[in-house]
């Protein structure tokens, strides 16, 4: 019997046993994440069949819900856990090689924690456990920003934390105020019951929580840390921060607007904030001379993108939006590993000191180039296949003001396009290198590179496979009367 | 044959051939020649056939048609053929430059979009094969590094600014109709108001008219062409820069329609009228400024955009003999502006990357084939009588006349003025005149160069003398988007007002030739003169001290040269220099104190409530 609760229970367990491992032996430990994320994708792909029939749903304690603490393995849940289980698992056989100095025990325990929480945040149906499983993940974010131990890593962590910090405490008043107001923190539970009080007390713990959880989905303007904490990382946490844990804020305000609230009223406000995230975000990143730093608003403006799409509502355009919310989480991560040799090899961040990588990184500048075209939506790769969704979504409306939206995003990746075939040039074309060795990254990291390579372009070229779990993903967000019952019976 | 294999041999062939290329370079310039000929040869055997059909339905359930009829196919063989010719001309220019696998890759691969691009039956295969096209391109012109940089970013921020409008376009079609398919398209677009049909037209002219260079989108070409290596340049000027007419014709005849089209608007105010007129501006200012630059390059550059206005002048009035003047102008232009890129890569090739015209001169005995392609070459473009580029433009002269716009066809006559004397300077600057010391030793350039400029040049000579062959398939294009169907011969165009017939034309030449010929044989046979026997007021020039082809035209200059500024260039620069500006403006808002961060939080939560509290809305 596969249950989704060992998707939670095995990393959570093996995390802790790493030390324990280290006993054995100081060689194994760094292929305990590696494993334990193995094990997660597998039981995630077991799984996918049966939750797009039936969501599974899990009684911890053998009580039924609202008495007890319970996972909802939903198509979205599942969606999710197997995106963290992939870009966890390739990140870390990224970091097989590519974390060689400092606390690596520490990493690799901590690492582990992160994709438990981010586990645990998309899987659970109870919102005090959301926000446990939430802060798992951020604290050790928060840690791994400061792995490398130099100043810059320091102080970024530090304002994460305390950015982090304000947001978390925001999210707890939110909850006890949902507790005082239904007597219960089950999610579907207060989900049935959130018209029977008025507008407006319902109203407070609502923005409570989207503020506190749009902290660390990242949105404008609550996502100063970013740039900070995603640039001084080791590239290997970057992906993952940019890749997973930015999008595990995103679904917990989705879950939280769509399902717990079913607050359709406020969503064209949350249009508006997409829009607004998406082009500070894009335009930041246009004067950014620092690689990492210009990934790291690139990821703003793709967040504003995604929260675009979703605010958008109908089934379409959330489809379009968790699509994207896919493409960006591979094509960012492809980006940030690729980046990361080039930093290692240039020593140092700045782009003009990545001129001749296309002649002594070549693969690695291939990687980086399908990246970035991915991200601009050029197809075949799989941000071409994404944004077409959303620009499809937002036209269907056949409504004035959302092509004028969808043009001004658009407006968003032409900058977008115009940073990232700079550095593409800067890359292959830039300068004169004639007696340039050839200095691949090691083949452990180019594996992971080529995995999400494959992915991108599999996807561009044909994304039905993808889109089946999207659209019952979708429908599963919006359908919030399905929920309630699948929960509660 | 399936229209499938056609495009897996063009994709296949381009990733197949980077391969080989790994192993090989030998047998990489082997097969690059090979699967393009092949290409052309294939399509070509295609000629005449109808088809139309599914082949892909994967991509988000929206069926990807291919299709070929006679559009298509006229479009598809000229790509091939020029995609073929400049590869075997790139054989001997991109031969110990570096990343030649790259290179080759790229150049198959834009011809494999463009190919994609015609073939397809509906807007998003449509759609993906000129995103294809784009990127593949922006490398392509990127490659030669230095101020290629500068241009290939010109060049995609124009065009993914298109692409943009474009899908727009492509996906409200969709969100109205419900379907992407061409055909379907246009049966189902009739019932559209001409309000729509106006927003529509102007999202597809950004887009088209970016990748065409029609004013004022032009600026990205100049540049661009004259920063590409050569045979790419060709490519480009020749075809690539042309899928923006592809597109227009595709958009204003295969989906909106001849009879919606022509009906949009009133009297001067018309739709199509104000698109005659850009095209007219689009001949005059870029010929003119084509004069003024001194980059062999960038003179035909600014004639990629200048000639384009006319095509767009003949198809946009409306009528069979200029939708049949503006199609047969499209592929004219592709052969002459072909040859005369090819032209000066050969001699770029010999000097060194040398393309300005000061410091060229007198190459005419030492590069001969050269130098009768360029003169050939330069004919065509101006529209000598026996090219192929006459009877193009007389048939939009032709049709301007007719249709009553005596301004219009003065305009196209001043732009031919222009094309002639800029013409004349290149012809001169490069071939004729003193040859300089240091090019004494050059030679002729080699036969995978002399090839393609010898096949182009026929070209232009054959449909200069037999235009019918392919005006019968231009013919057959225009009756397909429901034109009157012009009576085509295999000598011009036979009508009651006014007969084009080359034959008679062809000789009167030679009559004439025969005639002077006969006179001139009992003269005294003139001596032969050294071309450094040069004289100067009476006195001998020593040979190397003084170079005619400086300052060509400069009385001219000093009397143009202050109106013929770039505004739209400078514009669009300043736009630039502004958003950059702005952005780094906005970046100020992460200021860098936690302080500060965590009121935007704070004020972040403030505000909904305060929102919330004095207006209710949510």
């Amino acid at each position: 019997m596969v249950n989704p609760v060992l998707l939670i229970a095995v990393p959570l367990g093996l995390s802790f046993a790493i030390p324990l491992f280290g006993f054995v032996s100081k060689r194994i430990e760094k292929y305990i994440p590696v494993a334990g994320l193995i094990f997660n994708l597998v039981l995630c792909f077991l799984l996918i069949p049966r939750v797009l029939q039936q969501p599974i749903i899990v009684f911890i304690g053998g009580f039924r819900p609202p008495f007890c603490i319970n996972l909802v393995a939903g198509p979205v849940g599942i969606l999710f856990s197997t995106l963290i289980a992939l870009v966890g698992l390739l990140v870390s056989i990224y970091a097989l090689k590519y974390i060689k100095e400092g606390a690596k025990q520490l990493y690799h325990i901590l690492y582990l924690l992160l994709l438990t929480g981010a586990t645990g945040v998309v899987l659970t149906g109870d919102i005090f456990n959301l926000f446990v499983f939430y802060e798992i993940l951020c604290i050790s974010s928060y840690a791994l920003v400061a792995y490398l131990g130099d100043r810059a890593g320091i102080e970024s962590a530090v304002k994460y934390l305390i950015q982090g910090a304000v947001g978390s405490s925001l999210i707890l008043v939110g909850v006890g105020l949902l507790y005082a107001l239904f007597g219960t923190l089950n999610m579907a539970d207060i989900a049935r019951n959130i018209n029977s009080v008025s507008a407006m007390s319902v109203f407070v713990p609502l923005v409570l929580l989207i503020t506190g959880l749009g902290v660390e989905a990242a949105i404008f303007p609550l996502n100063a840390w970013l740039p900070d904490a995603h640039s001084s990382a080791p590239s290997s946490i970057s992906a993952i921060l940019s890749g997973i844990a930015i999008k595990v804020g995103i679904y917990a305000v989705a879950r939280v607007i769509f399902t717990i609230f079913g607050a359709s009223s406020i969503l064209h406000f949350l249009v508006f904030l997409g829009l607004v995230t998406l082009l500070v975000g894009e335009v930041s990143a246009f004067s950014q001379n620092n690689i990492k730093r210009m990934l790291a608003y690139s990821s703003i403006g793709q967040i504003g993108l995604i929260v675009f799409a979703l605010g958008m509502g109908f089934s379409q355009g959330v489809t379009g939006g968790l699509f994207q919310l896919i493409s960006h989480a591979l094509s960012k991560a492809l980006l940030f590993l690729a980046v990361g040799y080039m930093i290692y090899r240039a020593g140092s961040m700045d782009i003009s000191n990545l001129e001749g990588m296309g002649k002594r990184m070549p693969l690695t500048s291939l990687a980086f180039t399908i990246g970035a075209f991915s991200l601009v939506g050029l197809p075949p790769f799989i941000g071409f296949p994404s944004k077409f969704l959303i620009i499809m979504a937002a036209l269907s409306t056949q409504q004035v003001l959302f092509t004028v939206l969808i043009a001004v995003v658009l407006l968003g990746t032409v900058i977008e396009g115009a940073y990232f075939f700079r550095v593409v040039q800067v890359l292959y074309f830039k300068g004169e290198h004639t007696a340039l060795q050839k200095q691949e990254a090691p083949v452990l990291a180019l594996v992971p590179i080529f995995i999400l390579i494959i992915l991108i372009i599999t996807a561009g070229v044909y994304p039905r496979p993808v889109t089946g779990i999207l659209n019952s993903a979708s429908s599963e967000l919006l359908n919030r009367i399905e929920y309630i019952r699948s929960v509660l019976g | 044959m399936k229209l499938e294999f056609l495009l897996i041999m063009a994709f296949g062939g381009a990733f197949f051939t980077y391969l080989v290329g790994k192993i090989s370079a030998r047998a990489r310039n082997f097969f690059a020649v090979v699967i393009s000929c092949g290409l052309t040869a294939a399509i070509a055997f295609l000629y005449g056939a109808g088809l139309e059909k599914t082949f892909y339905l994967g991509f988000l359930d929206l069926p990807l048609l291919l299709r070929l009829n006679m559009l298509s196919w006229f479009f598809a063989v000229t790509i091939a053929g020029v995609g073929a010719l400049s590869i075997i001309f790139s054989l001997s220019y991109i031969r110990g430059k570096e990343r030649t696998d790259f290179y080759y890759l790229m150049m198959m691969l834009v011809n494999a979009g463009m190919l994609g691009i015609v073939l397809s039956g509906d807007l998003v295969s449509f759609y993906i094969f000129w995103e294809i096209m784009s990127w593949s391109a922006f490398l392509l012109i990127s490659y030669n590094r230095g101020p290629a940089l500068a241009a290939g970013m010109k060049y995609i921020i124009m065009s993914v600014v298109g692409s943009v409008g474009m899908l727009i376009g492509i996906l409200s079609l969709y969100a109205s109709y419900e379907t992407l398919v061409i055909s379907e398209l246009s049966v189902h677009i009739a019932s559209a108001s001409p309000g729509y049909v106006l927003f529509l037209l102007l999202l597809f002219f950004g887009a088209f008219g970016i990748k065409n260079a029609v004013w004022p989108f032009h600026t990205w070409l100049p540049p661009a062409h004259s920063e590409a290596p050569s045979p790419f340049s060709a490519v480009l000027s020749g075809i690539l820069v042309r899928m923006g007419m592809y597109g227009f014709l595709i958009i204003f005849y295969g989906i909106v329609g001849l009879k919606l089209f022509m009906g949009l608007g009133k009297g001067i105010y018309s739709f199509h009228h104000i698109l005659a007129w850009i095209g007219a501006i689009n001949i005059v200012i870029p010929t003119f400024i084509a004069m003024l630059q001194n980059d062999s390059k960038r003179l035909l550059a600014w004639h990629g955009v200048g000639q384009g206005g006319y095509m767009v002048l003949g198809t946009v009035l409306g009528t069979n003999l200029g939708l049949a003047g503006g199609t047969f102008h499209i592929v004219n232009h592709t052969s002459y502006i072909a040859l005369l890129f090819l032209v000066v890569g050969a001699v770029e090739y010999r000097t060194r990357g040398v393309r300005d015209l000061n410091s060229l001169g007198g190459l005419i005995k030492k590069m001969p084939v050269t130098f009768i392609g360029a003169l050939i070459g330069a004919c065509g473009l101006i529209g000598v009588p026996l090219t192929n580029g006459f009877v193009s433009k007389w048939l939009i002269y032709k049709t301007l006349i007719l249709g009553g716009h005596p301004l219009l066809a003065f305009a196209a006559l001043i732009g031919t003025w222009g094309t002639i004397l800029s013409l004349y300077k290149f012809l001169h600057n490069m071939f004729l005149g003193q040859l300089p010391e240091k090019y004494k030793n050059i030679e002729e350039a080699p036969f995978s160069m002399q090839f393609p400029i010898i096949v182009f040049s026929m070209v232009i000579i054959l449909f200069g003398i037999l235009p019918g062959i392919p005006l019968k398939v231009i013919n057959a294009i225009g009756t397909s988007f429901g034109f009157e169907s012009l009576n085509v011969v295999i000598w011009g165009i036979a009508s009651e007002t006014g007969t084009l017939n080359t034959i008679n034309i062809f000789a009167a030449i030679i009559g004439a030739c025969i005639i002077v010929w006969l006179i001139a044989r009992p003269g005294k046979k003139a001596p032969g003169v050294d071309q450094y026997d040069s004289y100067a007021a009476g006195a001998a020039v020593p040979a190397d001290r003084y170079h005619y082809t400086v300052d060509f035209y400069n009385p001219l200059y000093r009397m143009i040269n202050p109106y013929l500024r770039d505004f739209v260039d400078e514009f669009y620069m300043k736009l630039a220099a502004w958003t950059r500006r702005l952005c780094n403006g906005v970046r100020r808002v992460y200021a860098g104190d936690v302080g500060y961060y965590a009121i935007y939080i704070i004020l972040f939560l403030a505000l909904l409530i305060f929102v919330q509290v004095t207006w209710s809305i949510w």
